[in-house]
């Protein structure tokens, strides 16, 4: 197999895994809804999490990012798709980075301490949080109306990262190739 | 669950173009943050509603605005009590309730958000999603991004489905499934759900393999792929709905900015 080609069907194959973890956020965000003010309270969070707890950064943030947007596109909330390919593709990214070990590119393969992710979890959240009530205080909502979202995102983000870290493990045990995909 | 959001129709937004269509959209976005008066600002409003009831329908219409009728509740609860400051007008006893600037403010906030939600929803509603995809293709998104959308939206109704399916399996499992589902609490329904949740994403990861392999016999990276987007065509047309586009906002700020 010729070098070029080699390269292409490593880009075929992270291609690929994208899409897929972006149809993943869709439907996980489509598929729970609980509907409050700002919009529902729904599972891509754990889809989310699940991505950058398994992935890598640049997978969870794609994937993150335009997976929610396209859900609030497809939902009817579009006037918030902007805040939430930036919210939740930041907060994929950053979760991806902090659990991502030394050892670089074979994180997948390298034991995270339980504190690390814990860590990077509680600043997805914070980022959650504070990006929707400046993003929707700025640009939506205003800035009272924003913070009563507080509590709300707090809470979908806080049952995202509990829930995708469960569900990272398990799908390591259940689907072991799933290591292989990491970028 | 479904994926496509258009609303068939063969109003005067249909035969818009959509790329003259989405820069309407950017540029009306961007317009409701200008500093323009409050009745303008709802003239525009009720301009955008009306052109959607005609090309959409009242009923498409009424269910955006019911998406967005609780964040309305809240500000209409929240924002005049936070703005404390100007003439009051309304007063219990020593503790100013509302104030004139208040109500302006919450006026303002409200306009922005109805505008910017229906001149989204009617654009989406109004286009179907293969030609936003060309169209912003046109505007220069790169072709992995487009490919990435377009195979996102091929496999959101798999996975819907597959989900629902491994949901329903885990729910037979369940022995006392006849007791009624209010009965569990959120812990116990959370718990529940990470069975369904891990077997949901291991069917999805399966298919990734086979995807990159099919991207890879389509010739994906190679010189001489087999496949390629569509291009919009450009015309005369074009032209002539990118200007309408561009001048309805500049019409727009000409007759309602604040001088």
């Amino acid at each position: 197999m010729s070098q070029k080609q080699g390269s292409s069907n490593k880009v075929a194959l992270r291609l690929a895994l994208v899409a897929i973890l972006t149809a993943v956020t869709v439907v996980f965000t489509m598929i729970v809804r609980i509907p409050t003010t700002k919009g529902y309270i729904n599972l891509g969070d754990v889809a989310i999490c699940f991505t950058a707890f398994t992935f890598g950064p640049w997978s969870a943030f794609i994937a993150g990012g335009l997976g929610t947007a396209l859900a609030d596109l497809l939902s009817g909330y579009a006037q918030w798709a902007p805040i939430s390919f930036i919210v939740h593709g930041v907060e994929a990214l950053v979760i991806a980075l902090l659990v991502r070990s030394r050892a670089g590119r074979d994180s997948a393969e390298a034991v995270v301490p339980l504190w690390r992710k814990i860590l990077a979890g509680i600043a997805g959240m914070a980022i959650v949080a504070g990006g929707y009530f400046v993003g929707g205080g700025a640009l939506i909502s205003g800035f009272s109306v924003a913070a009563v979202e507080i509590p709300a995102n707090l809470a979908q983000s806080g049952i995202g990262v509990v829930l995708g870290l469960a569900v990272s493990q398990a799908v390591r045990r259940a689907y072991p190739p799933v290591r292989s995909l990491s970028w | 669950m479904t994926t496509d959001t258009y609303v068939a129709g063969t109003g005067v937004l249909y035969r818009f173009d959509p790329r003259a269509k989405l820069l309407l959209m950017v540029l009306l976005c961007i317009w409701f943050f200008l500093p323009v008066s409050l009745a303008g600002a709802w003239l525009v409003v009720l301009g955008v509603i009306a052109a959607g009831v005609l090309s959409v329908g009242l009923r498409r219409m009424f269910r955006t605005f019911l998406t967005i009728l609780p964040m309305l509740a809240f500000m209409i609860l929240f924002i005049p009590f936070n703005v404390r400051s100007g003439e009051p007008l309304l007063v219990a006893g020593p503790v100013v309730l509302a104030t004139r600037e208040g109500l302006l403010q919450t006026l303002r906030l409200m306009s922005r958000f109805v505008g910017v939600t229906f001149v989204c929803a009617l654009t989406i509603q109004s286009t179907p999603m293969g030609k936003i995809m060309l169209a912003l293709r046109w505007y220069g998104l790169p072709y992995k991004a487009s490919l990435v959308v377009s195979l996102a939206f091929r496999f959101i109704p798999f996975i819907a489905d597959s989900f629902s399916q491994i949901k329903d399996s885990h729910r037979l499992r369940d022995p006392n499934i006849d007791e009624g589902k209010g009965r569990k609490g959120y812990r116990s329904k959370l718990g529940d759900m990470l069975p369904t949740l891990t077997s949901a994403l291991v069917v999805s990861l399966r298919a990734v393999p086979s995807l990159a392999m099919s991207l890879e016999h389509r010739g994906f990276g190679l010189p001489g792929k087999r496949t390629s987007y569509h291009v919009l065509e450009t015309s005369w047309r074009l032209f002539t709905d990118l200007f309408i586009s561009t001048m309805i906002p500049v019409a727009l700020w000409f007759l309602f900015a604040v001088r």
